[in-house]
């Protein structure tokens, strides 16, 4: 056990020595005499990012619901304590016991962005565990990952035991539970565990129960389960009623300032849309919305547990919530005198109106945010955009007139059928904004405009309707980012733009497969720690790892899949059939676009996966 | 926001410690948790007027990072006067054991006759009986000399202080394994003066602390008092 006092030397040369010390209010220490399961929360990112994950703080709440079980929580250390760690040989250690993780049973990582992996195989190596699957003893905890890229996770598939595919809650504890009565009855060995973990709970993807082939070309020829009752495909794991679904009425308090740190309330779960470039829109499928009372509910006893003064409303798209109104009326009866703020991220354009403006002017930011992702309506057709240049104009008038003076804009550059007229479509688009406020009378207009204009690079993501396209090369959308510089005159628009080879290589990872696996091995080898960071980020080290494990990394991106291809994602079922999204592309490609779930179904087959659906046929 | 406008308000001051892993807990995050712990704990609290109204929370002197304490102060302003040990419970319930609250009482006092912080220095060090008479000597000089980041009109310069005028007063000693030092230093905010200074001083002067020995040595540093202008306590 490492103790603060160990580590008490090391953390007075370090930055924010906050990050490691634990302790936090409401944080859950248990008497591990009577514990059966001591569960590793790992996040593979910092303290601060870590802290803020709503997922994680839903899974640490239900995990430790349970007595029998002891969930802590784990962040990667900053470099800096990372090397502090290495040279005096401390290794990995949970928050609440300050205890060596490799004596834990099991480590879930949260898998929320694919340039986490390699943080996620260091913190494996700072525990001493060993990063190959096949080379983990008996008495070595199970690894396990889930989040978003747990969806398509081959590149990982070598590193993991098993994958978590869908929602925590439930899959979590069940998986918790077996382990628990197989430990409990003698039975229990890892393969066996394994096993049975895949052939009985559902959601439970291992991946070293799948043989996969490979044609001549390359491609896939097919995944084949080992074992008779190991599922084909796996399919996703949801919980079907969120008013039913466990909640925290407590959150650990951070004493250093987190990311997000306030009150996070989730009010529903899915999203109605469709965007074609969207994963996060597909993979949440059906849409399941909690009512305003028991959201309202939580709030209330969040706030007394944790006293925060802000409320963020959570959701994929918060104006889609059927019952906002509802539930900003209910919240606004006791926030006003508590003192407490209302914050609507994720507001769509359409939607924004001056009421919406009244209820989220309490929020201190003084800039609000849309996103028209595209510079023309053509391009914004294409990707099921369904907002108009009218739609943020008038938004920003709404915004400007109730006194938020600077206005952030999201695009994407790269996405299909792109060209130089819709590029030049966002500088003129930022324009417009420009002009909107000067059209103003002068007593409405608020001080100190300024416009951003936010552009980040298309990647095609699996289980979108753009799965199978290429993306744009990194030379060609370095001279798309330069083109648009050129077409923004106007000095009071700021530009700024993802970096074109962090998307090229967040592309290889989100579409990989297994042969991947080396090459992020090389790469941790090489040195890649939290790589999701600028200054963490290496493109060279990244184009080395491929090479020296023979990795072509165009295969992945700027070659496109065919549409016949298998995918390295296809052992996976997440609800949306590949037919819809094949024909959602063929929309796509006449620009034609798909209407909201709540204006008609399209049949996207997300119902069949059940769960209190609002929309769904 | 409902801001009932010019209440009179009262100020409740609350003494208490901050000791173990808090230690490595900012002046800045601090001020934050603090705000939140106040308002759990369901304080008839005093909001500042305007647009985004705050309870209004004064603390003492700043801790700095790696410091413990025994004597931190926060002045609360409360709309409504409530009994003293209740509002203690309040709050510590609120609390981690690693800060708690010790004492609590109405008052018109000011932060500004807080002249003086004792502190007591522990090191563990490899060789502490050479260490002790080096510190010794230090301390006796006519001028103790550090390095320090400082400003020339706008730009960023390393600047030479005297901070011997700093210290009150400075005695060093040895307590079975360690080498303890108990100072009384300026708390004056212009003449402040931060502990962490005194213990560089020694590592540059005396040779402690050395980053390959880290593993062997640390030192600890803990606030224990604080005292006016005529060195009598501070309330
Ligand atoms: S099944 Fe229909 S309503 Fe439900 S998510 Fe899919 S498209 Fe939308």
């Amino acid at each position: 056990m490492t103790s603060i006092k160990d580590l008490s030397s090391i953390l007075k040369s370090v930055q924010k020595p906050g990050r490691y010390i634990g302790g936090e209010m409401h944080s859950i220490v248990k008497d591990k005499e009577n514990i059966s399961l001591r569960f590793a929360l790992c996040f593979p990112d910092v303290y601060e990012i870590g802290m803020s994950n709503l997922g994680s703080r839903l899974l640490y709440h239900t995990l430790n619901q349970d007595p029998a079980i002891w969930c802590e929580r784990v962040y990667a250390p900053a470099e800096d304590m990372k090397a502090q760690m290495e040279k005096h040989g401390i290794p990995l250690t949970a928050i609440e016991s300050g205890e060596d993780v490799k004596a834990f049973d099991i480590l879930g990582f949260s898998l929320h962005y694919e340039l986490c992996y390699t943080t996620v195989l260091s913190m494996l190596k700072l525990a001493g565990i060993p990063l190959l699957s096949k080379d983990r003893k008996e008495d070595e905890p199970i690894i396990l990952g889930g989040g978003p890229c747990a969806y398509n996770s081959e590149p990982m598939a070598d590193f993991f035991d098993l994958m978590n595919i869908g929602e925590g809650e439930e899959l979590l504890s069940d998986i918790c539970h077996l382990y628990m009565q197989m430990k409990a009855d003698g039975t229990y060995s890892r393969s066996a565990f394994l096993r049975r973990a895949a052939a009985e709970i559902e959601g439970v993807y291992v991946p070293s129960l799948y043989d996969v082939t490979y044609n001549e070309d390359g491609t896939i020829a097919a995944y084949t389960p080992k074992f008779p009752d190991v599922p084909k495909k796996v399919k996703k794991r949801i919980v079907k009623d969120l008013d039913k679904a466990p909640y925290p009425d407590k959150l650990v308090m951070p004493y250093i300032e987190t990311v997000h740190d306030r009150i996070t309330l989730e009010i529903y779960r899915g999203c109605i849309r469709g965007c074609r470039f969207c994963q996060a829109g597909m993979i949440y499928r059906p849409i399941r919305e909690k009512s305003p009372q028991t959201l309202c509910k939580a709030a209330k006893c969040l706030f007394e547990n944790t006293g925060y003064d802000e409320i963020s409303l959570i959701s994929l798209s918060t104006s889609d919530y059927s019952r906002l109104r509802e539930l900003t009326d209910l919240l606004l009866e006791w926030t006003d005198d508590a003192h407490v703020s209302l914050s609507l991220p994720s507001l769509r354009l359409d939607s924004f109106s001056e009421e919406l403006m009244q209820k989220i002017s309490s929020v201190r930011t003084g800039g609000l945010t849309f996103a028209p992702e595209a510079g023309t309506q053509r391009l914004r057709d294409v990707i099921n955009k369904n907002v108009t240049e009218e739609d943020l104009l008038r938004s920003v008038r709404i915004a400007f007139r109730g006194g938020k003076s600077s206005v952030k804009l999201y695009f994407m550059n790269g996405l299909p059928t792109e060209t130089y007229e819709d590029i030049e479509g966002i500088a003129k688009t930022a324009k417009r904004v420009i002009d909107t406020y000067y059209e103003l009378p002068r007593e409405e207009r608020p001080s100190g405009l300024g416009v951003t204009v936010s552009v980040a690079c298309f990647v095609p993501k699996p289980f979108t309707a753009f799965q199978w396209e290429k993306q744009d090369s990194f030379e060609s959308l370095i001279k798309k980012q330069s083109y648009l510089r050129g077409c923004i005159t106007d000095r009071r628009i700021k530009y700024n733009y993802h970096e074109a080879k962090v998307s090229f290589i967040e592309a290889v990872l989100t579409r990989g497969d297994r042969r991947l696996a080396p090459a992020i091995a090389a790469a941790v080898e090489a040195g890649a720690y939290l790589d999701a960071w600028e200054e963490g980020f290496s493109f060279d080290r990244w184009m080395r790892a491929f090479a020296s494990a023979g990795v072509d990394p165009a295969y992945y991106t700027t070659r496109g899949f065919g549409l016949d291809e298998v995918l390295p994602w296809d052992v996976i079922d997440c609800g949306i059939t590949k037919q819809f999204l094949k024909r959602e592309r063929e929309k796509a490609y006449k620009g034609e676009t798909t209407p909201a779930c709540s204006e008609h179904c399209s049949g996207c087959g997300a119902s069949a996966l059940g769960g209190k659906t609002r929309w769904c046929k | 926001m409902v801001q009932v406008k010019n209440l009179p308000y009262i100020t409740l001051r609350f003494k208490f410690y901050k000791k173990g892993a808090l230690q490595y807990i900012s002046h800045l995050d601090l001020v934050r948790t603090m705000h939140k712990i106040i308002v759990r704990a369901g304080f008839p609290l005093w909001y500042t007027e305007g647009f985004n109204p705050k309870p209004k929370l004064i603390f003492g002197a700043p801790l700095s990072i790696g410091c413990e304490s025994d004597c931190e102060f926060l002045d609360v302003r409360l709309v409504e006067r409530m009994n003293e040990s209740d509002a203690i419970a309040a709050l510590n319930q609120n609390m981690t054991e690693e800060m708690q609250v010790t004492e609590a009482y109405y008052t018109d006092g000011k932060f500004s006759d807080m002249a003086y912080l004792g502190y007591d220095f522990r090191f563990s060090l490899v060789d502490g009986t050479r260490a002790l008479e080096s510190i010794a000597a230090c301390l006796e000089r006519e001028e103790i000399l550090i390095k320090k980041q400082g400003k020339s009109g706008k730009e960023k310069v390393m600047k030479t202080v005297n901070i011997k005028p700093q210290i009150h007063s400075a005695k060093v000693y040895a307590d079975g394994e360690e080498i303890c030092i108990r100072a009384i230093l300026s708390a004056d905010p212009a003449s402040f003066l931060n502990p962490e200074h005194l213990v560089s001083v020694l590592k540059n002067e005396c040779g402690i602390l050395k980053e390959e020995n880290l593993a062997k040595e640390s030192y600890s540093i803990l606030r224990t008092d604080a005292y006016k202008k005529d060195l009598s306590p501070f309330v």
